[in-house]
């Protein structure tokens, strides 16, 4: 082995959970590096409806994860302000929600400490015109809309400003143990094809849905019980404020506004893999059904998406459905456990507790190497957190105010030029879903039709002037998605802490790029295409054929480490049980 | 009273107007927005690749015989002979299409060869002929392209264009001017360029800031910004001033290769009495009858012998229009002109007459899993059963409507964007229905 890191604390996955101990890790002063195998995001945490609970929707049968939320609430809305949409969030009783429900749910919130008003029907009619008008009661609480993406850069960029190293595109092939302790793991970066070990003294693994993968490479078992939960956008920002449905959890019971569209989510379906998660026809409908319990006429609206996470749930003993499962966090000790000393796994939980679930891993840490560090991460707002909450127009109030309307690559999601450029200067960028988890390219109504060509000629024309590099500095997420502050040339001058660089990967072939963009979009439009997105798709199939004729290009034969990933049926099929 | 009203204003809509208005029929166009030619290259694809096949077609025209029965020029008959009287056409308007420069197209057979001309992304793109002003493209001129793009304009990658051009064996380099050379504007489109030089000083300006770019032997290719009024005297302006050739390619949508067409096109009928009459959506037909009712029986199934149309009815500016006609042509486009609606429960209808569609009728039956899938997907090859005479038929062949013909994207049994006969079909097309429509109307009393 000619190279290998050395490290206090090896952190492996790149989403809410691993950049969160990875930036916990790092303000109490420990050597931090954290590993993920795509893309920062691309796993649960990017695929979520981005919901920052209250905690109500677990008032009354998860007393302990309601109390969970509702206190990570409060926080990431300092620490994280810039992440977060100041929404608020409805808890309404449809006629079809009977019984006695909405007041033990009163009742289980009061007991908590989750701030809930019930508000007359006509003044969340008021406030939420499209909602459905026979509603009988309506609970508000301080639920919020979160931009996952942003907030898990945020986080990593609080991480790397402490020190922390933060390697995507770096899978574990495997775990090092030795004499029964986990000492680090064997690292291949898939972009450069390049092996090698990191050691360290704790290993923690925050894979998330991988999370029984990683473990079994240190010959553990952990029990996840991968469940799938799917959403659709709705091409329409059809309400302001989040809504849930006042019952048990279900399928398709939250409404959340994200940007300039709103979500309906979710189903919960157990899976035996995280990937590939194929969107089946049924759930569609369940979803479009159920919206329409919310917002009448939903499900004829355009839709523009839908998309798969999975909830890396974790029980001792399980026996029930993926709701009965406890959505608190999990913390295993696999030395008090499994006898296998310096790994743990954090795990369950939800986005809202991201934060917590460092917390308590990194606690076990300081137990683990017996130090006594206290955790800052509460009292530490992320760099760009003094910005406040994100707003809808805050992305064409700066275009418009800066007349930056000629740089605009997706018009769609207000993308300019230099955020793209920028976006590929901060992480290695392989393929062009890793801008649009960046800047939210190609998110919006024509799902890259005119940007996908765009994005691909500018990656090209900064690899031919040599511009294709990471650039440590342009490592300020602050302003990540700010058309208006990605003007100027990023210069941000601080110490860093880092004795392996980030990897100067070869830019990727622009063909490539392009054939994987589309296939990428594809899959998520492929499970809702009919109506006016299915003449969209039928447009950009003109463009990308007719016009491009992007399918006789050279290099049809590369591929990407994400190019299998893209490639599943995600096409509707007849259902098995129809 | 009309002879022919004509419901879409793409290229089918249009050629087929022209045809029956130059055999003397009193026509009318009618639709509720534009058709593709905006989107489009603006060139005449006749056929590019045959479904599931990886190369390009060499000769489209000889092609035609390994097409699926039912496939419309299986139908149309004399392909060669429409396609002559379109590229007359296009003389007559002054945007002639030729397949090489300067030589006027007269011999269209077997023996046609397609072109390959370079597509905003440097792929080699098949088309049979094309507007001179892209002609200078011709991947099989031996001189190097010299590719110039403007610095800040969105929708033309220049460098992209050359490396990709250059790694199949097309010599090509890349090169950038400044915007401001053509535009004082702050956002451009090529629209708004080609806008600026229909402006003579502005094609000046552009010469000039292009020479010292070329090298000896060079052509020059430039995103298709060439006048959009003015083009051929654009064209030849800037030929003339750089002594060299100079191509255009296409961008992006807005296509202004498309704009020039639909607009001269407009104007000649104009000429031929003819009224384009954009931002007309037919709301329905006479009989009582109206498209939103598409989950009822059919009203057409069950007859015995075909009915006639005697009116489609419009919403215009708040107000109800009937337009009555002797003979209807639908040109409406398929899926990707609007012609067709389809919803979540997988039905794909066609909503002015309710015609029957070959398309699958759930959506398990619409996709291939990959995007770019050789085959394309079913959905988008589904549309319109025909008769030779372009009549939409039934199941077993029968006319449904007594004076009704369908041409262009909504017909069934092809994918004219994968097998790149767009423009093709909607030409041969519209022109030999039209043809069925004049024999008709003038055979009736």
């Amino acid at each position: 082995m000619t190279k290998h890191l050395d490290t206090n604390i090896l952190v492996i996955g790149g989403g809410a959970t691993g950049t969160a101990v990875a930036w916990d890790a790092s303000l109490r002063g420990f050597k931090v590096v954290l590993v993920e195998r795509r893309d920062l995001t691309q796993g649960t945490t990017g695929r979520f409806h981005g919901l920052l609970h209250s905690g109500g929707r677990y008032a009354v049968k998860d007393p302990h994860g309601a109390r969970e939320c509702i206190q990570e609430n409060r926080i990431l809305r300092r620490t994280h302000a810039h992440c977060i949409e100041d929404t608020g969030g409805f808890f309404v009783v449809t006629p079809e929600d009977e019984g006695d429900y909405p007041d033990r749910f009163k009742a289980a919130c009061d007991e908590i400490g989750i701030p809930c008003a019930e508000i007359p029907v006509r003044e969340a009619l008021r406030r939420e015109p499209l909602l459905n008008p026979r509603l009988s009661r309506v609970f508000e609480v301080p639920d919020g809309s979160a931009d996952s993406f942003l907030a898990a850069h945020a986080t990593a960029d609080a991480a790397r400003r402490a020190g922390a190293q933060i390697l995507t595109y770096h899978e574990v092939t495997n775990l090092i143990v030795d004499n029964q302790r986990v000492v680090g793991a064997q690292v291949y970066n898939v972009a450069t094809g390049e092996t090698f070990a990191i050691h360290a003294a704790m290993t923690v693994n925050a894979a998330g849905a991988w999370t029984g993968k990683i473990a079994a490479m240190a010959g553990i078992e952990v029990l996840i019980l991968p469940s799938k939960g799917t959403m659709i956008a709705v091409n329409h920002r059809v309400v302001n404020t989040v809504i849930n449905r006042c019952k048990l959890p279900a399928d398709g019971d939250i409404l959340v506004p994200s940007h300039t569209v709103a979500v309906i989510g979710t189903t919960s379906v157990e899976v035996a893999d995280p990937e590939p998660l194929r969107i089946e026809t049924w759930e569609v409908e369940k979803m479009l059904a159920e919206g329409n319990k919310l917002v009448p006429g939903l499900s004829q609206m355009r839709i523009l998406r839908a998309w798969a996470g999975v909830r890396p749930l974790f029980q001792e003993t399980y026996t029930g459905g993926g709701r009965d499962v406890t959505r608190k966090l999990a913390l295993l000790d696999h030395e008090a456990r499994e006898g296998v000393a310096g790994f743990l796994t954090i795990t369950g939980g939800k986005w809202t507790t991201f934060r917590l679930m460092a917390e308590a891993a990194v606690d076990k840490v300081c137990e683990k190497l017996e130090v006594k560090r206290p955790c800052r991460t509460a009292d530490t707002p992320v760099p760009g957190a003094e910005q406040g909450h994100y707003w809808l127009g805050h992305r064409l109030h700066e275009v418009e105010e800066q007349h930056l309307q000629s740089e605009l690559i997706c018009e769609c999601e207000l993308v300019t030029r230099a955020m793209l450029e920028n976006a590929v200067k901060r992480n290695p960028t392989l393929t062009l879903d890793d801008l649009r988890r960046d800047v939210r390219l190609g998110k919006g109504p024509c799902q890259g039709g005119f940007c996908t060509y765009r994005a691909v000629g500018i990656l090209h024309e900064m690899a031919q002037a040599g511009a294709y590099r990471p650039d440590a500095d342009a490592w300020d997420a602050a302003f990540l998605q700010s058309p208006g502050k990605n003007r100027e040339p990023l210069s941000v001058n601080r110490d860093r802490n880092t004795d392996y660089s980030l990897p100067n990967t070869a830019p990727p072939s622009p063909n490539l790029l392009l054939r994987d963009f589309l296939q990428e979009r594809w899959k998520g439009i492929a499970p809702i295409l009919w109506g006016k997105q299915l003449r969209q798709e039928r447009l950009d199939e003109l463009i990308y054929l007719s016009l491009m004729n992007a399918d006789h290009l050279p290099d049809a034969e590369l591929t990407s480490p994400s190019s299998d990933f893209y490639h599943y049926d995600a096409t509707p099929q007849e259902d098995a049980n129809a | 009273m009309l002879d022919l009203l004509v419901i879409g204003a793409g290229l089918t809509g249009l050629t087929a107007a022209y045809t029956a208005a130059k055999s003397g029929l009193r026509v009318k166009v009618i639709a509720k927005g534009l058709g593709a030619m905006h989107w489009g290259a603006g060139t005449l694809d006749i056929l590019g690749y045959l479904p599931g096949e990886e190369g390009a077609v060499k000769r489209p025209l000889a092609a035609i015989s390994q097409l699926p029965d039912g496939h419309p020029y299986r139908l149309a008959g004399d392909v060669a002979g429409v396609l002559a009287t379109f590229v007359a056409l296009t003389e007559e308007i002054g945007l002639p299409f030729q397949r090489e420069v300067g030589r006027r197209l007269t011999q269209i057979n077997a023996d046609s060869e397609n072109l390959l001309l370079p597509s905003p992304v440097g792929a080699a793109r098949p088309a049979f002929a094309a507007p001179v002003g892209q002609l200078g493209g011709d991947l099989s001129r031996p001189e190097p392209m010299l590719i110039v793009g403007f610095t800040g304009l969105r929708d033309f990658y220049p460098q992209l264009i050359a490396e990709n051009l250059t790694r199949q064996g097309y010599p090509a380099r890349a090169a950038f001017l400044p915007l401001a050379v053509v535009s004082g504007r702050r956002d451009n489109t090529a629209v708004s360029i080609a806008r600026e030089l229909d402006n003579p000083d502005q094609r000046q300006k552009l010469a000039q800031a292009l020479r010292p770019l070329l090298k000896p032997g060079e052509r020059v290719g430039l995103p298709a910004i060439l006048g959009l009024d003015d083009h051929m005297q654009a064209l030849a302006d800037l030929q003339g001033l750089m002594g060299t050739a100079v191509f255009e390619i296409p961008t992006l949508p807005p296509s202004v290769p498309g704009m020039r067409l639909f607009r001269a096109l407009e104007e000649r009928l104009q000429r031929l009495g003819v009224r384009v009459e954009v931002g007309m959506e037919v709301t329905g037909a006479n009989r009582g009858w109206r498209p939103e009712t598409r989950d009822s029986q059919s009203p057409i199934s069950n007859l015995q012998s075909p009915i006639s149309i005697e009116w489609v009815e419009t919403e215009t500016s708040a107000r109800p229009l009937k337009h009555r006609a002797r003979a209807f042509l639908l040109a409406t486009g398929g899926i990707l002109g609007g012609g067709f609606e389809s919803d979540v429960n997988g039905r794909v209808w066609e909503p002015i007459f309710n015609l029957p569609l070959t398309a699958p009728q759930k959506r398990s039956g619409w996709f291939r899993p990959a995007f770019l899938d050789p085959q394309g997907h079913p959905v988008f090859n589904g549309g319109v059963a025909v008769s030779p005479d372009f009549r939409p038929v039934d199941g077993a062949g029968r006319p449904l409507f007594a004076n009704v013909w369908a041409a262009g994207g909504l017909l069934a049994n092809f994918d004219p964007i994968l097998e790149r006969s767009l423009s093709g079909t909607a030409v041969v097309t519209g022109m030999a229905a039209a043809q069925a429509i004049v024999e008709h109307v003038k055979c009736e009393p």
